[in-house]
């Protein structure tokens, strides 16, 4: 009988010598106390040794799904035909079997037999000492536990933090360069610091032309557009800078390369970066952008460390000293941290940034749990929130507007009188009237009331709900945000809005001409603080 | 405050007497090559519990091999830090230095947070883990008592941690990066054929799964990787095996359990200073008949 053993190292086939022995189960155990009588109970057949950490993880995940590899297969082909074979599993007896034809038992002889084996392998196997074993197994287990725990090298997210890191130092090095390049040449052609704004521009531009006599000749215009080229080449006759020599040149030309090179470089990690985030976090990426969400998890430290923060500490990561501060001065609490910087939180109104900045946290929180202990990476959940989240903004910033004009039940909300008021009109409700020097004029023009009319409706803040509810065939946005910024840029369409009932229109029907400009110029400030 | 005393035991088989820390006397596990006696000058200690910064710390050999007690105000139970600098879960340090100017380090071990402190601190009779044996962890959850027993067998040792969840198996296996006498296995210890290729023969098998068949885990284990003469502990929390009947009864059931696979029971201890309704049991496998139950091997 023979006796498939696995080890580390390799798969080894014994041959029992003294059968009889088997019978008595019990003491078979004594028949391998010692080396000398282990060896006469059995005897080294073949050993088939793994070639390479990676070869005996496959061999060995095969075994544990209860098939044998290919080698192994070979391997009992070659030494065991017509034996019968021991093993330490059934299911695997059963297999070989089956495909091999090789007759498998497992009892409890068996199982004796194998302790004895393993408690004398090293003395069974000479090539196989307990020396060599034990780094093999130590290989063979971190490989096969990452193996069961689906490691991917993908999934580190030390490459963020460290990429992240990286950008940081990156950014503060090329602008170092940047401005080092500026100073140097600027002894020669101080002019150009104030033409061309840009860092890399400006380290194209020196590279390009060198000495600045040399730019009358040369063509900017792959770098620079045609007025500040224009304006170079003016600068660059009546410059009052100093003669560099030919070598200085040489190097104030390699720090530009350098600078560019950096520039080139910072891209492409940038590029990187997003590439891994949405890797390793792509629910977190959908929620806030890549860049936030690298800087939440190198702040977090890792990403399971991130995940095991609440989402009010979200929330604030990244203003510690503001947090601790005011805490201990018992001050408000800062209610951004790192997040402020999320495109969602950008949009909204600084009113809301902070209730926005709170739901954003929390909904945050259960993206980074769902990244860095779910199962099955898609970034579908963080696109959900995201859209719930931007629906929420705009109920918000729908709420205060419907507040004003009132809603269908009732009258709207009077605000109280107060006179130091400087928001709207101030302490009045309703502007103070002054007299209206157009309509000194004789001539009558007729058309000034409705577009007046009209385009008064559509700069009033107030009127912006109910104008939007209008304007829907008009305009396509859904969004309240979108219709508001367009409406300060451009005039909009045409006098097609019945006339609306208002309190200040009806008072103001007839003073257009001057009013307006007034009043879109008090409206245009309104909105600027409300769109910042 | 981690003291070192007997606890009042009532019923249940040999609660062990004092265990205070060999002041002096014996100095036995010299397996790591420590120096002379006690490390007693000035220690420059980082936190350690109830233990203040800058005070004199005195670390003695405990009376199991490997194990250390610092003292100082209050006791604590330390190991030798494997690998001087790393920590695993905050747990903190304590810095000696020797005469001849070297800075051992220590690592304090929580009763509150493993069974096997706890029941040193009990006041067990014998752990069997000394340095360079090798030792076989099912349930070793994030590895905090394997890092301490991996401390104590030392580098000439090992320990196979046994663990199936994965998210512990992660934590254990960041461990077992660093120390390399520990092999993670993230297997269930009920089928023990599943890491047979990666386990020899083991000295001591320490289980702490917390399942109602936790004795036939044992026992199977056993009977693949525990040598004759070998030695088990197993810990018992009355409510896992059953949570209607009372506590001694099912220690008894348990010790029952074992005995019929072969594991013989040499100690019974209840730890209930830092767990409800726990005990620990101690015993030896496939002991030779003729002599008395708790021989050391």
């Amino acid at each position: 009988m023979h006796i498939l053993f696995e080890t580390p190292g390799g798969f080894a086939i014994f041959k029992v010598l003294d059968e009889g022995k088997l019978s008595n189960v019990e003491d078979i155990g004594n028949e391998f106390l010692t080396a000398k009588s282990a060896r006469k109970m059995v005897k080294l057949v073949a050993f088939d040794k793994f070639d390479n950490t990676a070869e005996a993880l496959e061999a060995v995940a095969k075994l544990l799904e209860g098939t044998p590899s290919k080698g192994l297969r070979k391997f009992l082909k070659a030494n065991c035909v017509g034996e019968t074979l021991a093993v330490a599993d059934s299911k695997l007896g059963n297999i070989i079997k089956e495909k091999l034809k090789i007759d498998c038992v497992h009892n409890n002889a068996v199982m004796e037999l194998l302790r004895g084996v393993r408690s004398q392998l090293s003395e069974l196997i000479s090539g196989l000492g307990d020396k060599d074993l034990a780094p093999m197994s130590l290989g063979l287990s971190h490989s096969l536990a990452r193996y069961k725990l689906k490691f991917s090298t993908d999934k580190v997210d030390t490459m963020i933090i460290q990429a992240i890191g990286l950008l940081d130092d990156l950014d503060k090095e090329l602008n170092t360069y940047a401005m080092r390049v500026r100073e140097w040449y600027g002894w020669h052609f101080p002019e150009l610091a104030k033409i061309v704004q840009d860092n890399i521009l400006y380290a194209k531009a020196v590279k390009l032309m060198g000495n600045r006599v040399n730019a009358a000749k040369l063509d900017f215009s792959e770098i620079l557009a045609d007025e500040v080229e224009a304006e170079l080449k003016e600068a660059a006759v009546i410059s009052m800078g100093t003669e560099v020599s030919d070598l200085d040149l040489l190097h104030i030309r390699e720090l530009c390369d350098q600078v560019l090179s950096l520039a080139e470089y910072r891209a492409q990690l940038f590029d990187y970066l997003k590439s891994r985030m949405n890797t390793i976090a792509p629910n977190l990426s959908a929620l806030v952008g890549e860049l936030v969400g690298a800087r939440l998890i190198s702040h977090g430290g890792s990403l399971l460390n991130l995940s095991k923060q609440p989402g009010s500490t979200v929330q604030i990561l990244g203003a510690e000293k503001a947090l601790f501060r005011a805490l201990k001065t018992k001050h408000a609490t800062p209610k951004y941290g790192l997040i402020y910087h999320a495109s969602v939180v950008c949009q909204a109104t600084p009113k809301n940034k902070g209730k926005i900045s709170r739901s954003l946290a929390a909904k945050v929180a259960l993206a980074v749990r769902c990244d860095a202990l779910g199962y099955g990476q898609d970034n579908t959940m963080g696109v959900e929130n995201r859209l719930k989240l931007e629906a929420r903004l705009r109920t918000l910033e729908g709420k205060d507007l419907g507040r004003l004009s009132g809603s269908a039940k009732g009258k709207p909300k009077i605000e109280v009188y107060d006179k130091d008021k400087k928001k709207g009109s101030g302490g009045l409700i309703t502007p103070a009237k002054t007299y209206n020097t157009a309509a000194d004029s004789l001539l009558q023009t007729p058309t000034v009331d409705s577009e007046n009319g009209v385009k008064e409706k559509k700069d009033k803040k107030k009127k912006k709900k109910k104008a939007d509810d209008e304007e829907e065939p008009k305009t396509e946005e859904p969004s309240k945000k979108k219709s508001k910024k367009k409406k300060t840029e451009a005039e909009p369409e045409t006098a097609e809005e019945p006339t609306k009932k208002e309190k200040k229109k009806r008072k103001h029907e007839e003073e257009e001409t001057e009013m307006p400009v007034k009043k879109k110029e008090r409206s245009e400030k309104k909105k600027k603080k409300t769109e910042v | 405050m981690y003291i070192i005393m007997p606890s009042g035991r009532g019923g249940g088989g040999s609660g062990r007497g004092l265990a205070r820390g060999g002041e002096g006397g014996a100095i036995r596990g010299r397996g790591r090559g420590r120096e002379s006696g006690p490390g007693r000058v000035k220690s420059r200690e980082s936190e350690s519990g109830g233990i203040k910064g800058g005070s004199k710390v005195l670390v003695t050999p405990h009376r199991h091999a490997g194990v250390f007690v610092a003292k100082s105000k209050a006791d604590a139970l330390v190991t030798k830090n494997l690998v001087p600098g790393e920590i695993i879960y905050n747990e903190k340090r304590i810095f000696v230095q020797n005469e001849d100017r070297s800075t051992v380090e220590y690592r304090v071990w929580n009763p509150h947070r493993s069974k096997l402190a706890d029941a040193i601190t009990t006041g067990v009779d014998n752990i069997w883990i000394k340095p360079g044996v090798n030792v076989l962890y099912l349930g070793a959850s994030s590895g905090y008592t394997v890092s301490h027993i991996s401390d104590i067998v030392g580098p000439e040792g090992c320990v196979y941690a046994v663990e199936h969840s994965h998210i512990c198996g992660k934590v254990l296996m960041n461990m077992a990066e660093k120390r390399t006498n520990v092999i993670p296995i993230i297997e269930d210890a009920r089928h023990p054929a599943k890491y047979r290729m990666l386990v020899g023969m083991v000295d001591v098998i320490f289980s702490d799964v917390n399942q109602p068949d936790q004795s036939k885990i044992l026992g199977l284990n056993a009977s693949y990787f525990l040598k004759s003469g070998g030695h088990f502990m197993i810990s018992i929390k009355a409510n896992s095996i059953d949570s209607t009947i009372a506590a001694e009864t099912v220690y008894q059931m348990e010790v029952e359990k074992l005995q019929m696979e072969e594991l013989r029971p040499t100690e019974i201890l209840h730890i209930d200073s830092c767990e409800e309704k726990h005990a620990c049991v101690f015993g030896g496998y496939r002991l030779p008949r003729k002599q008395k139950a708790d021989t050391a091997v």
